[in-house]
């Protein structure tokens, strides 16, 4: 059943498994899982290439600074691909460029147009997430574990608004 | 820590974390958009069983002394708002900011341009940081948490979180079984006999 090259793990064991990530988070790191961070540090990054002046804003420099927190966040993520791109090796199940569920959500099977909706969705998903501090890891499965009350407010309207653009602007999967 | 050692530490745990969101299909853009559109609630069951098992790990390491607490303050306007608008890029993505890599690492090639919209949303909310936060958005009611608002330790109110996440999840495995929600490709697209199905139980529950 917990092989490593099945298709698919109880979501109640891969659960318990990301549950469990947060020992390693707090003993070793002294912070909680978390992944929206890791966008500022490696996108201030990259537009200090272009604009070295954007470390003048403090929200930037204390993100980019080489410190154990925020560099633990970048390869927390990169990790992320890695242990997907093995576990997906495992069991032979490489995904498509484009998952087909979305010609049906969309109305279309155009790849323009999917890959048009991924940028501003990746868009809104990270300024949604930077101006609320947390996105799902964050604030959903670390500040909910905490008992953080803006963390329960911040999750109840992420489902709130991911549940009311799904119906309005994605068709039926 | 050294910067070394965090990064060793980063990619490890990412590694399990990454492994783990693969093998439970909760990174597939069908189980997400499923799940925002009501009809798929995999996401959900792996959320609440993550909370729970979070909560009741935080309880005895916080009950016990081993570690602090890292709660994020309050900030209503901010929270509402900023989640409204991640809720919406995530049904969008069919993903989440940490997702987003589960699906690059499987090979959906989309999530590249989900990850660089990211980036590019992120660097936007930097240029406009030093003016959002002077404005309602950087409102802070300070370091609310549940269990001092009822005037309980810390401990007993993360177990008791931790079961009512148990208690929602059997009932959601109840309404809706695991085995119906993966489709044939494991990807959350549902086959048109198990939609018709899963419609009528959505209907039921109702």
């Amino acid at each position: 059943m917990l092989a490593l090259t099945s298709r698919s793990w109880s979501p109640y064991v891969a659960g318990t498994l990301i549950g469990l990530l947060q020992i390693p988070a707090f003993l070793l790191i002294e912070t909680a899982l978390g992944a929206s961070s890791s966008y500022v540090t490696v996108g201030g990054w990259l537009a200090s290439l272009i604009d070295p002046g954007i470390f003048k804003i403090d929200y930037v420099a204390r993100h980019v600074a080489a410190t154990g927190k925020n560099w633990w966040q970048v390869a927390l993520v990169a990790g992320i691909a890695i242990g997907a791109f093995v576990s997906m090796r495992l069991s032979d199940s490489r995904r498509r460029p484009i998952s087909p569920i979305w010609a049906c959500a969309l109305g279309s099977p155009s790849p323009g147009r999917r890959y048009a909706v991924a940028f501003v969705a990746g868009f809104l998903m990270l300024f949604g997430a930077r101006l609320a501090d947390g996105c799902t890891s964050g604030h959903g499965l670390s500040g909910t574990a905490q008992l953080a009350v803006g963390s329960m407010v911040a999750v109840a309207a992420m489902f709130a608004g991911g549940i009311v653009t799904a119906m309005l602007a994605l068709r039926r999967i | 820590m050294s910067l070394v050692n965090a990064i060793v530490i980063g990619l490890a745990m990412g590694f399990v974390f990454g492994f783990a969101l693969e093998k439970s299909r909760v990174f597939e853009p069908g189980i997400i958009v499923g799940q925002m559109q009501l009809r798929n609630f995999l996401m959900l069951k792996v959320f609440l069983t993550a909370v729970a098992a979070g909560a009741v790990v935080l309880a005895i390491l916080n009950g016990f002394g081993f570690v602090k607490l890292a709660p994020k303050a309050t900030l209503y306007a901010a929270d509402l708002a900023g989640g409204v608008i991640l809720g919406s890029g995530i049904a969008l993505a069919g993903a989440c900011p940490g997702t987003v890599l589960a699906q690059i690492g499987a090979g959906y090639r989309d999530a590249i341009v989900t990850l660089i919209g990211g980036l590019a949303g992120a660097v936007a909310y930097s240029y406009a940081e030093p003016a959002l936060s002077k404005s309602v958005f950087g409102v802070s009611s300070g370091k609310l948490l549940l269990n001092e608002l009822v005037g309980i330790p810390y401990w007993q109110g993360a177990l008791a979180l931790a079961a009512c996440c148990v208690v929602i999840l059997v009932l959601l495995e109840r309404a809706f079984p695991t085995s119906r929600e993966y489709g044939s490709d494991v990807d959350g697209n549902l086959e048109r006999a198990e939609r018709d199905h899963q419609t009528a139980r959505v209907a039921a529950a109702r």
